[in-house]
C-alpha cells in the first residue's frame, strides 16, 4: 500500500515536472506545447553535446505500422547537465532509451525532453537549468 | 526601441497555462525536485525545510583594507547563483514610488520554485507578476509609456519568441542578475576596478571602474554597448554602480519590458551575510517609462560552486526553427 502511494506520488512529480516550461535560453512556449506530451522508446542515432542546448536523435518505431521516425530531442545546456551528473558520454549511439517530454508546436518530430531513462535510470534532462535561457 | 516586425495583436488564453505552470513548479519545489549538485551550499529552497544555511548567520567577509568582499575568500570556492526572474514587474520595490501590490509581489514569489532564500540554477519563477501574463494592464505600478506598454503586450502575446536572449544576445542591465547562470565578483582594489564575470546568458564580463572617473560625455557612449559603461564607488558597505551607454538590443527581462538608449541604471550591491548578495537596480529611462522604478532581490552564494563554460552561440537551433508572425522562418529560405 505504501509502495502504491509512493508510486502515485512519483507519478505526480513526473507529471508536474513534465508540465514545467524548463527552458530559459529561449521561449519554451514559442516552440513547444506542454500539453502535447510525448513518451517513447527508441535507439539513439546521434548526439550533439553542444550549447546552448544538447540535442540527441532517436529512431522510434511505431508498434502498429512499424514505421520508424527519427525524433530530435532538446535538453538543457552542457553546463547545467554537467552539474546534474551528465557527461558527454552518458548517451551513446545505439543505446535504447526512453524519452518523456513535450512535442514541438509545429507538428515536427522535435521534442523537449524532460526526462531521459538511460540504462534503467531516469535522468532529468534540463531541470537543473530549469527554465534557463 | 522599435520593433521592426509587424505587430498583430492576437487574443491568446495563456493565463491558464501559466497558472498551471506556476502551480506545477511550486509542486516540484515542494517535492525537493532540485538535485543539482551545484545547488549544494547555495541555500536553495529545499534547504529551508531542513537545517538552516549556516552562511546566512555568518558575517560578510572583508578585504584586508576592511572593504566588504563581494566574492570569494582565499582558500574557498563559491559563486553567486543568479535566480531566474522572468518578470521585473514582480520585483518592483518602493523607493519613493508606487510599488507592485503585495498580492502580485507574493504571487510572483510563491511561483518561484525551489529558490527560496537560496536558489538552484534556474529554480524557475512562475509566470511572475502574480502568476499570469496579461501584459501592461496587469502591472499598473510600472510606469510604461504607451509605446512601451504596446511593446510589452506584444511580447506577452507571443510568449517572448523574439527575446534577444533566445538569439544568444546578452542580458540587459539588471537581467544580468536574473538570468539563471552563476556569476562572480572579483575586486581588484590595487587596480581600482571590480570585474564581474557571468557564465551566461552569453559568457560576458563587466568592468566597474573604481578609479573615480566620470562617464564619458553622453554623445560618446550613448547606445554604444550591450552592458553599458559602469563607474562605481563605495557608500559604506554598499557598492553603488552607475551605468549608462546601453544600446537597444536587450530587454530588461524575459517577459519583455523594453528600454531605450536613454537608460541610466543605478545599481546597489550589498552582502548582508556571507550567503547573500542583495541586488537593487533603479531603472531611469525617460525613453520608455514616465518615471524611474526600482527592482531588488537577493542572490544566494553557492559555497562549492565554480563557473563553467557556456558558449551559447555554438549551435542555436532555436534560430533555425523559429518562424515570424507570418509563418516564415526567421533564418533560412522563405517559402
Amino acid at each position: 500500500m505504501k509502495g502504491r502511494v509512493l508510486t502515485i506520488l512519483c507519478a505526480a512529480v513526473v507529471l508536474a515536472a513534465s508540465a514545467m516550461p524548463v527552458l530559459a535560453h529561449h521561449s519554451f512556449a514559442a516552440e513547444f506545447d506542454s500539453a502535447k506530451s510525448v513518451d517513447f522508446q527508441g535507439v539513439v542515432t546521434k548526439v550533439e553535446w553542444m550549447n546552448p542546448h544538447v540535442y540527441f536523435y532517436v529512431d522510434v518505431k511505431d508498434p502498429q505500422s512499424g514505421k520508424v521516425t527519427n525524433w530530435g530531442c532538446e535538453m538543457g545546456s552542457p553546463n547545467g547537465l554537467t552539474r546534474q551528473g551528465w557527461t558527454r558520454n552518458t548517451l551513446k549511439i545505439g543505446m535504447v532509451i526512453r524519452v518523456e517530454g513535450s512535442a514541438a508546436k509545429d507538428g515536427s518530430s522535435v521534442a523537449n525532453a524532460r526526462n531521459v531513462t538511460v540504462d534503467g535510470k531516469k535522468l532529468g534532462a534540463a531541470s537543473s537549468e530549469a527554465q534557463n535561457p | 526601441m522599435r520593433n521592426r516586425l509587424s505587430v498583430r495583436f492576437l487574443l491568446l488564453a495563456f493565463a491558464s497555462l501559466f497558472l498551471i505552470s506556476a502551480t506545477m513548479i511550486t509542486l516540484v519545489a515542494q517535492q525537493g525536485g532540485a538535485s543539482a549538485p551545484a545547488a549544494e551550499g547555495g541555500g536553495r529552497g529545499g534547504r529551508g525545510r531542513g537545517a538552516p544555511n549556516p552562511l546566512l548567520s555568518q558575517p560578510a567577509p572583508r578585504m584586508p583594507d576592511g572593504t566588504v568582499n563581494l566574492g570569494r575568500v582565499p582558500g574557498e570556492l563559491g559563486i553567486w547563483q543568479n535566480p531566474y526572474i522572468q518578470n521585473m514587474g514582480a520585483r518592483n520595490i518602493v523607493v519613493g514610488a508606487p510599488a507592485a501590490p503585495a498580492a502580485a509581489q507574493s504571487g510572483g514569489r510563491e511561483g518561484r520554485g525551489g529558490r527560496g532564500a537560496g536558489g538552484q540554477i534556474g529554480g524557475g519563477e512562475g509566470a511572475g507578476g502574480g502568476g499570469q501574463r496579461g501584459g501592461a494592464t496587469t502591472e499598473p505600478w510600472i510606469p510604461f509609456q504607451p509605446w512601451a506598454a504596446a511593446f510589452y503586450n506584444y511580447n506577452s502575446q507571443n510568449n517572448s519568441k523574439y527575446d534577444p536572449e533566445g538569439y544568444c544576445l546578452p542580458p540587459g542591465g539588471p537581467r544580468l542578475f536574473a538570468t539563471p547562470y552563476p556569476m562572480e565578483i572579483i575586486q581588484q582594489p590595487e587596480l581600482k576596478r571590480i570585474v564581474m564575470i557571468f557564465e551566461g546568458g552569453t559568457h560576458v564580463w563587466r568592468e566597474i571602474h573604481m578609479d573615480g572617473r566620470q562617464h564619458l560625455k553622453n554623445e560618446a557612449i550613448k547606445g554604444q554597448t550591450w552592458l553599458g559603461d559602469s563607474v562605481g564607488h563605495w557608500d559604506g558597505d554598499t557598492l553603488v554602480v552607475d551605468v549608462v551607454g546601453f544600446n537597444e538590443g536587450t530587454w530588461l527581462d524575459y517577459f519583455g519590458h523594453p528600454h531605450t538608449d536613454q537608460m541610466h541604471i543605478i545599481e546597489k550591491y550589498s552582502r548582508p551575510n556571507k550567503g547573500t548578495l542583495h541586488y537593487e537596480a533603479t531603472i531611469d529611462d525617460p525613453g520608455a517609462y514616465t518615471r524611474q522604478w526600482t527592482v531588488a532581490w537577493d542572490i544566494p552564494w553557492n559555497a562549492t560552486g565554480e563557473l563553467q563554460e557556456y558558449i551559447c552561440q555554438e549551435n542555436n537551433n532555436y534560430f533555425n526553427r523559429l518562424t515570424d508572425d507570418f509563418g516564415q522562418p526567421i533564418l533560412g529560405p522563405r517559402q
